[in-house]
């Protein structure tokens, strides 16, 4: 019976190290304290959830804030991280990604003092949701979340685009999207690059397979394989990690690949080499232009769409393969980039 | 006599597992007319192949998953701890890559031959990390007889908070590029048989091989060598083992640290040969299938193996069912492997038996 009580002793010991090890001390300090809280893919993923991060320390530095982050580990997580800022006493809390929409509202309604933003999700009345039904006008002022700011992108304009890139350079007609979740912000990337391919040629065919899981890279390269099998010749990943591993099934095979959410040439050079370019959302300049508004105490509750029109989304630089794309293609994504400024042009996600 | 049973029952088993393996062929047939009926026939025998062909690839840490397992529980130790071996390997697998592969190229190497020289090191010590956890379950559930559930729930546990801090202290941010992961090859000649050959012996990896031979190698270790049957004689009956002057630790020992070599195996798929980035959680309860596919084979390589190759081709189906089918809400397609491994489980296994000694710290009188 000793020696279990002694192992049992000295495995807690080690799993207490191994937590301990990740844990960073607790500021002290009366400056003011922003808190962000990561999805399941964590603050190194190479894209949205290390875009936020970047954005939140850009502004935390500017204003001399402490600033903090709490990665989710699993979607049961997100309640219980938002507890623990508000236990430290955090001012604001920037919670990343649309799947933590219900625990930040819920949350919202409990800490009214706390300021939340939320990167992804915006808030409808609906009915039969507890925290904002249908007999509310909005979910903002009249619903009670007078605390929240939703940081929206238009990700179906920028989707377009690449859409259009990819329908202009596929040589086979088949071009591919390795989706994440089946999310609005995966689905608006996915209706608006098919809707852009087929703006462009016409007769294009598009391939789409939604992974329920944005840290899969081994089953999101196994689908890019099976859908380049199927003569897709570039791939649009979208879906954190799970997307990364589609990148590189194209990259494997000498195909084109077009990354998503932030610059991956520079976040994924691994891939570089079949990088058509990004669909970025700029996630860190919203979280920044958010931290800027609660430091001018201007920031207000209700939704903040980035977009084509306000510089918030858009393609991110050709690189090595500026001197490969016709000039006829960068011409029309330009023309769709103006068109879609002007609302001429629909991105056909409704 | 309990050696001689043990013998018997291995026996036993096989004949069952060639119905089964009927059962299963029959299973397969009606799988794919379902699957080629919901496709509208569109997967044409290239198709086919290829989805058989990637079916494999993907069973391949399933599989290997399983014969850790199955190592460590013919010899009465259970191991729920693969899924955290597995983990760490992939994390030292992927790191050890990136920065051999640097340090040898800085060293005057020319990189083609840095690459393979740190593929195969970081390959070799991928398997050492999940062999080193696997030694640390052995200690604690052999030499300190701690109950083997709470062992590898720790070492699950553990694996996550060490993978997670190396992650974050040294393979997150401005690491340099690493060399990739191995190059698909075929088999010369058996690469060649019609059908076969293009679904089993083309463009797979070096551990998808590996996981073919090794798969030859159990059962033939396991069932026609001296020391398979003292694994399984400590498996179902360690007293009778210990009196006829087996050393039931010493069996133990050498069983689990080969089922955490084989885990290494299974994790290095991941970084070295799927895909060339590590994310914390990323094999993403693998190991766990590796787990049920190991009952589902009834503690047995070949059953094993049909246990991971129903998983990889339920995933693989899955992917051309979403590509031919947009119209298809994406989630049914999702449940398709699990459903499927659900129909299997109920319907054509039968009671699945563990070793009889299995999860029993071995008292020595």
């Amino acid at each position: 019976m000793r020696t279990k009580i002694f192992v049992f002793a000295a495995l807690l010991t080690l799993v207490a190290l191994a937590l301990a090890a990740c844990a960073a001390p607790a500021a002290t300090t009366g400056k003011l304290r922003v808190g962000l809280i990561t999805d399941v893919g964590g603050v190194n993923d190479k894209s949205f959830n290390q875009s936020a991060w970047e954005g939140a320390q850009k502004g935390a530095k500017e204003f001399g804030w402490d600033i903090k982050f709490i990665e989710s580990k699993q979607p049961t997580d997100y309640e219980k991280n938002i507890d623990q800022f508000a236990t430290e006493k955090y001012d604001v809390l920037i919670t990343v990604g649309f799947l933590m929409g219900d625990a930040t509202a819920i949350k919202a309604k409990q800490y009214p003092n706390i300021k939340f933003a939320i990167v992804d999700n915006a808030y409808f009345p609906t009915k039969g949701v507890a925290y904002c039904d249908d007999t509310k006008k909005d979910c903002y002022d009249d619903g009670g979340l007078k605390n929240v700011t939703s940081l929206m992108f238009q990700e179906d304009q920028v989707g377009f685009l690449a859409g259009v890139l990819a329908g202009g350079m596929t040589k086979t007609g088949t071009v591919c999207t390795v989706s994440g979740m089946e999310i609005p912000p995966v689905v608006r990337f996915v209706v608006g690059f098919q809707n852009g391919a087929k703006w462009i040629k016409p007769d294009v065919k598009t391939l789409n397979v939604y992974i329920p899981s944005f840290i899969d890279p081994a089953k999101g390269k196994e689908t890019g394989q099976s859908m380049i099998a199927q003569g897709c010749d570039v791939v649009f990943g979208v879906g954190g990690n799970t997307g990364n591993g589609g990148l590189l099934a194209a990259k494997e095979k000498g195909l084109m690949a077009i990354g998503v959410d932030v610059d991956q040439y520079n976040t994924y050079p691994e891939v570089k080499g079949a990088l058509l370019s990004s669909a970025a959302k700029n996630v860190d300049a919203a979280v920044y232009n958010y931290l800027k508004s609660v430091n001018a105490k201007s920031s207000k509750a209700g939704v903040f769409t980035a977009n084509l029109q306000n510089g918030g989304v858009g393609l991110a630089p050709f690189h090595d393969w500026d001197s490969k794309i016709p000039q006829t293609v960068k011409d029309k994504i330009k023309t769709a980039t103006e068109d879609l400024k002007s609302g001429k042009l629909a991105t056909g996600y409704k | 006599m309990a050696v001689l049973a043990n013998k018997q029952r291995a026996i036993k088993i096989s004949s069952r597992q060639i119905l089964n393996a009927v059962f299963i062929g029959i299973g397969a047939v009606a799988v794919f007319l379902v699957f080629d009926a919901i496709i509208g026939g569109k997967c044409d025998s290239k198709c086919v192949i290829g989805t058989l062909n990637q079916a494999i690839r993907y069973a391949a840490p399933v599989a290997l998953a399983a014969y850790c397992g199955l190592m460590c529980e013919r010899a009465a130790v259970i191991n729920i701890g693969i899924e955290g071996m597995m983990l760490t390997a992939a994390m030292v697998g992927y790191g050890v890559n990136v920065y051999a592969f640097t340090w040898l190229k800085a060293g005057g190497m020319d990189p083609a031959l840095a690459g393979d020289a740190s593929r195969w090191l970081s390959l070799l010590l991928a398997i050492a990390a999940s062999g080193l956890m696997a030694l640390l379950h052995g200690v604690v559930s052999i030499r300190f007889k701690a109950d083997q559930i709470i062992s590898g729930t720790v070492i699950n546990i553990l694996a996550l908070g060490i993978t997670g801090y190396f992650y974050r202290q040294y393979l997150a941010q401005d690491i340099p590029p690493g060399p990739g992961t191995f190059a698909p090859f075929d088999i010369p000649l058996l690469a060649q048989i019609p059908i076969l050959g293009p679904i089993v012996f083309q463009g797979q990896k070096p551990i998808v091989y590996f996981m073919m031979i090794v798969t030859l190698l159990i059962h033939y270790v396991l069932f026609f060598t001296p020391w398979g049957l003292r694994t399984r004689a400590v498996g179902e009956n360690p007293r009778a083992a210990d009196t006829l002057g087996i050393n039931v630790f010493r069996v133990r020992y050498i069983n689990v640290l080969l089922g955490g070599a084989l885990a290494g195996f299974a994790g290095a798929w991941f970084t070295l040969e799927a895909v060339d980035v590590f994310n914390p959680q990323m094999t993403n309860g693998l190991g766990f299938i590796g787990l049920a596919a190991m009952i589902f084979g009834n503690w047995s390589p070949f059953g094993a193996l049909a246990g991971a190759l129903i998983f990889g081709l339920g995933n693989t189906i899955t992917t051309t069912i979403s590509i031919f089918r947009p119209d298809i809400p994406s989630q049914i397609p999702q449940m398709l492997p699990y459903v499927l491994t659900i129909l299997v489980l109920t319907g054509f296994v039968g009671r699945a038996i563990p070793p009889a000694a299995d999860g029993q710290p071995y008292e020595k009188q």
